[in-house]
C-alpha cells in the first residue's frame, strides 16, 4: 500500500488524542483508510440515548475528494436511506478540502438533530415526516431503541 | 449577421437552403428575432447592433441570408427558422462584448462581472434585477466580499517554510491566499481547481466561500486555465438552455447552433417538416430531435425507427456492418471505400454489394436491389416474414450509414485532391469548389436514402405512392452510386478533364435528393406511411 499522506496521520493523531464528545473514530488495522465510527444520538433528539454504527473510507484523491459515510445501523431519518446512505451537502457539492474527518462526523450528528425531510433520500419517511411528524418522531424511538440501544 | 436556412420542401440539403443572400445594414429589422427570443434568461440580446456587427464578423465568409420575413413564414406559409452558428468559445466573446456595456452599471472589474454572470447562470437580466435591490448581498452571495474585513493581500505568497492545513506538509515555499485570509499551498490550490474546472461552478477558496477570479485561476493553475472553466461554464449554460440551443451531433463537431424565433419550432410538425439547420461544417441536423437529417422521414419515423434497431442486438449490426464473402470465389471482403460496386480482388467478380449479385443488371441506373421482394413462400407465418421485412430494410438502412461516413473520409481525401490540383495545375480555389460540392451532394444523397429506408419500411406497401416511392428510391441509388464512383477517380488531371461529369452528376443527385424527399413527405401528409412502436 501506498504511504499514508501526512494530513491523514495528523487528522487521525488528532482523532484519537483530542476526540470529539459523542463520537468515536478508529481506523481499521488493516487498512488506515478505513474508520470505525460511532455517532451517539444528540440530546433532544429522537436519536437520543442511541449509539450509531457507521463506517467511513478515505478515498485516493482526499482530502480533494469527500469521505464517504455510512451508516451500518438502522435509522429512521428522512435523509438517510435503507442502505444507510446519506443526503448531506458537505459529502457531496459542499465538499472542500478544508474540512475534515471530525467536522464531517459533526455534521452528520447535527443532522441527526434537524432531520431535513424537504430534501428527502428515504421518500417513504420523508413523507410520514411531513404528514405526520409526532407519528415520525415516536418511530423513529422506536427504531433507536430497537437497533441502537447502548447494551 | 445573422444567418439562416430556408426550412422550404428542399431537403436535398442543395446550396440553395443554406445559400445566404447579403443584406444591407439598413434593411436590418431586430424583428426578425421573431416572438418567442426574448425569454428572460437569453444570453444574446435584440436590438444590440454590437452582436450583429459581431457575428458578422464571425461568419463573414458565409455571409449571409435573405432577409427574413417578419413572423418567421414563408411566403406559403411553411415556417422557417432564424439561427446562429456559433462556438462555445464565441458564445463566450459574445459575454466578453457584453461586457463593455454592462460594466458601467455595476462599476466593478471585469473579474468580478464575470464570476457574478457565471453565479446567476449567464443571466444577465436577473442579476441587474438584484443588483439593483441588493447589491451587497449580491457580492457576498457570489463571494466577491468578505463579510469580516481582516486586511490580508490576495495572490501567490513567497515563504521560506510554509506549513499547509490541506496536505499537512511543511517546508512549503509557495502559497496562495485570498483577502479571507485562507492560505494554502499552492500545489493543493492547483490540484483543487484542476479538480474543478470542467465543472464550471465557480471556484472558491477552499476555507470559506470567497470566490476565485479568472486571474487567480490563471496565477495557480497557469495561463489559460480558466478559459476552460469558462468553456465548461458556457457548455452547462448550453445544456441548460436546450430549447434555444444544441450542440452537432456530429462526432468532433463543436458547433452549437442557436434558434432565435422557437415559437416556430411548433410549426414543424403540422407541415410533417422537420426543423433542420446546417452548422459551419455542413452538417445537418433536426433541431427537434437532435438527429442527423432524417428526411424523408420526420422525427416519428427516426424516434421509432431508432428504437426498434436499439433493441435488435449488437451483433446482427456488426456481423451486418463488416465483411461479406464474395459471392462467387467466397474469399472475405471489407468494404472500404464509398461505392457500391465491388470487385473482388481475387477472382475479379463484378457484384453489387447490397444484393451481393453480378453487376451487370446495375449498369442501366435503375436499381432493382432496393425494392423488397415479398417472400414468394406464402406459408411462412407473419412474424417471421415482418421480421425479415425489418432485416431487410435495417441492412439496407445500415449499408448506407456506413457508406456515408466512409463518404466522410472520402470528403477528406477530396480537401487533399483539391489543395494538389491548386498547387500543380494552379487552379483557383473557386475553380476546385465542384469538387467538395460533389462531396456534399454525395453525402446528403445518402442520408435521405438512409432514412428512405424506415420510411418504405413503415409505409403500405400496396399503395400506389409507396410504388412510386421506391421507385424514386431507386433512382436515387442509381444516382448516388454513380457520383460515388466517379469520386473515386484519383488522378488530378483525369478530374479537370471530367468537371462537367462531375457536376451534372451532383446536380442529378441533388435533383433525385429533393424527389425522394417531396415523395416521402407526401407519403407522411397523406398517412400512408404511419411509424408505430410494435
Amino acid at each position: 500500500m501506498a504511504s499514508l499522506p501526512k494530513r491523514i496521520i495528523k487528522e487521525t493523531e488528532r482523532l484519537v488524542s483530542d476526540p470529539v464528545p459523542g463520537i468515536t473514530a478508529i481506523p481499521h488495522e488493516e487498512n488506515l483508510r478505513y474508520f470505525q465510527v460511532t455517532v451517539e444520538g444528540p440530546e433532544q433528539s429522537p436519536y437520543e440515548n442511541g449509539v450509531f454504527n457507521l463506517e467511513l473510507f478515505l478515498p485516493d484523491d482526499y482530502p480533494m475528494e469527500a469521505p464517504k459515510v455510512r451508516f451500518l445501523t438502522k435509522i429512521y431519518h428522512p435523509n438517510i436511506d435503507r442502505l444507510g446512505r446519506i443526503c448531506l451537502d458537505v459529502l457531496k457539492n459542499n465538499w472542500s478540502p478544508a474540512l475534515q474527518i471530525r467536522t464531517v462526523l459533526l455534521s452528520v450528528q447535527a443532522l441527526l438533530a434537524s432531520p431535513n425531510p424537504n430534501d428527502p433520500l428515504a421518500n417513504d419517511v420523508a413523507e410520514e415526516w411531513l404528514q405526520n411528524e409526532d407519528n415520525a418522531i415516536a418511530k423513529a424511538r422506536e427504531w433507536t431503541n430497537m437497533y441502537a440501544s447502548k447494551q | 449577421m445573422v444567418y439562416s436556412a430556408k426550412m422550404l420542401n428542399d431537403l436535398s440539403g442543395d446550396e440553395d437552403s443554406v445559400e445566404l443572400e447579403f443584406e444591407s445594414d439598413s434593411e436590418f429589422n431586430d424583428d426578425e428575432y421573431g416572438e418567442g427570443s426574448d425569454t428572460s434568461d437569453e444570453l444574446l440580446y435584440k436590438n444590440d447592433k454590437k452582436k450583429t456587427d459581431y457575428l458578422d464578423s464571425i461568419n463573414q465568409k458565409e455571409s449571409l441570408d435573405r432577409k427574413p420575413l417578419e413572423n418567421g413564414y414563408e411566403n406559403d406559409g411553411v415556417p422557417r427558422l432564424t439561427y446562429n452558428c456559433l462556438t462555445t468559445d464565441q458564445i463566450y466573446d459574445l459575454v466578453l462584448l457584453r461586457l463593455d456595456r454592462i460594466q458601467p452599471i455595476f462599476d466593478c472589474p471585469y473579474g468580478d462581472i464575470i464570476v457574478m454572470l457565471q453565479k446567476y447562470g449567464w443571466s444577465e437580466e436577473r442579476l441587474l434585477e438584484d443588483w439593483t435591490e441588493f447589491e451587497d448581498k449580491v457580492l457576498i452571495s457570489c463571494g466577491l466580499k468578505v463579510a469580516k474585513q481582516i486586511g490580508c493581500s490576495r495572490g501567490l505568497q513567497n515563504h521560506p517554510d510554509f506549513l499547509c492545513h490541506i496536505c499537512c506538509e511543511s517546508n512549503k515555499r509557495k502559497s496562495f491566499r485570498l483577502e479571507c485570509g485562507h492560505e494554502y499551498c499552492l500545489e493543493c490550490y492547483q490540484h483543487y481547481i484542476k479538480d474543478k474546472l470542467l465543472e464550471g461552478k465557480v471556484i472558491t477558496c477552499m476555507g470559506c466561500s470567497l470566490a476565485l477570479k479568472n486571474c487567480d485561476i490563471d496565477a495557480i493553475a497557469g495561463e489559460n486555465s480558466s478559459q476552460v472553466l469558462m468553456r465548461s461554464s458556457i457548455k452547462g449554460f448550453i445544456q441548460k438552455h436546450s430549447n434555444h440551443y444544441k450542440w452537432c451531433p456530429f462526432v468532433d463537431c463543436n458547433c452549437v447552433i442557436q434558434v432565435n424565433n422557437i415559437s416556430t419550432l411548433s410549426e414543424f410538425p403540422r407541415f410533417h417538416l422537420s426543423p433542420y439547420v446546417v452548422c459551419k461544417n455542413h452538417h445537418r441536423f433536426c433541431f427537434k430531435c437532435g438527429l442527423e437529417s432524417h428526411a424523408p422521414g420526420d422525427c416519428q419515423v427516426a424516434e421509432v425507427w431508432v428504437k426498434m434497431a436499439q433493441m435488435e442486438s449488437a451483433n446482427l449490426n456488426w456481423v451486418l456492418k463488416n465483411t461479406k464473402e464474395c459471392p462467387k470465389c467466397g474469399v472475405n471482403i471489407e468494404k472500404n471505400g464509398g461505392c457500391n460496386h465491388m470487385t473482388c480482388q481475387s477472382c475479379d467478380y463484378e457484384f453489387c454489394w447490397i444484393c451481393e449479385l453480378c453487376w451487370k443488371g446495375h449498369g442501366g441506373g435503375y436499381y432493382e436491389c432496393t425494392r423488397f421482394k415479398k417472400d414468394e413462400n406464402n406459408g411462412a407465418p407473419e412474424t417471421k416474414n415482418s421480421l425479415r421485412k425489418y432485416t431487410f430494410y435495417y441492412k439496407l438502412f445500415s449499408e448506407h450509414e456506413n457508406s456515408a461516413k466512409l463518404d466522410w473520409a472520402l470528403g477528406l481525401a477530396v480537401e487533399q485532391k483539391v489543395k494538389a490540383l491548386q498547387e500543380n495545375i494552379g487552379l483557383s480555389w473557386i475553380e476546385t469548389q465542384f469538387l467538395p460540392e460533389s462531396i456534399r451532394a454525395l453525402i446528403e444523397g445518402r442520408t435521405t436514402l438512409k432514412w428512405s429506408f424506415p420510411v418504405a419500411f413503415y409505409s403500405d406497401p400496396s399503395h400506389n405512392l409507396t410504388k412510386i416511392f421506391v421507385d424514386n428510391q431507386a433512382l436515387l441509388v442509381g444516382a448516388v452510386e454513380s457520383l460515388s464512383q466517379l469520386l473515386q477517380v484519383k488522378e488530378p488531371q483525369d478530374i479537370i478533364n471530367r468537371k462537367l461529369e462531375f457536376f451534372n452528376k451532383a446536380k442529378f443527385v441533388e435533383s433525385r435528393n429533393k424527389a425522394l424527399s417531396e415523395c416521402g413527405r407526401d407519403l407522411l401528409c397523406k398517412g400512408i406511411c404511419i411509424a408505430r412502436t410494435t
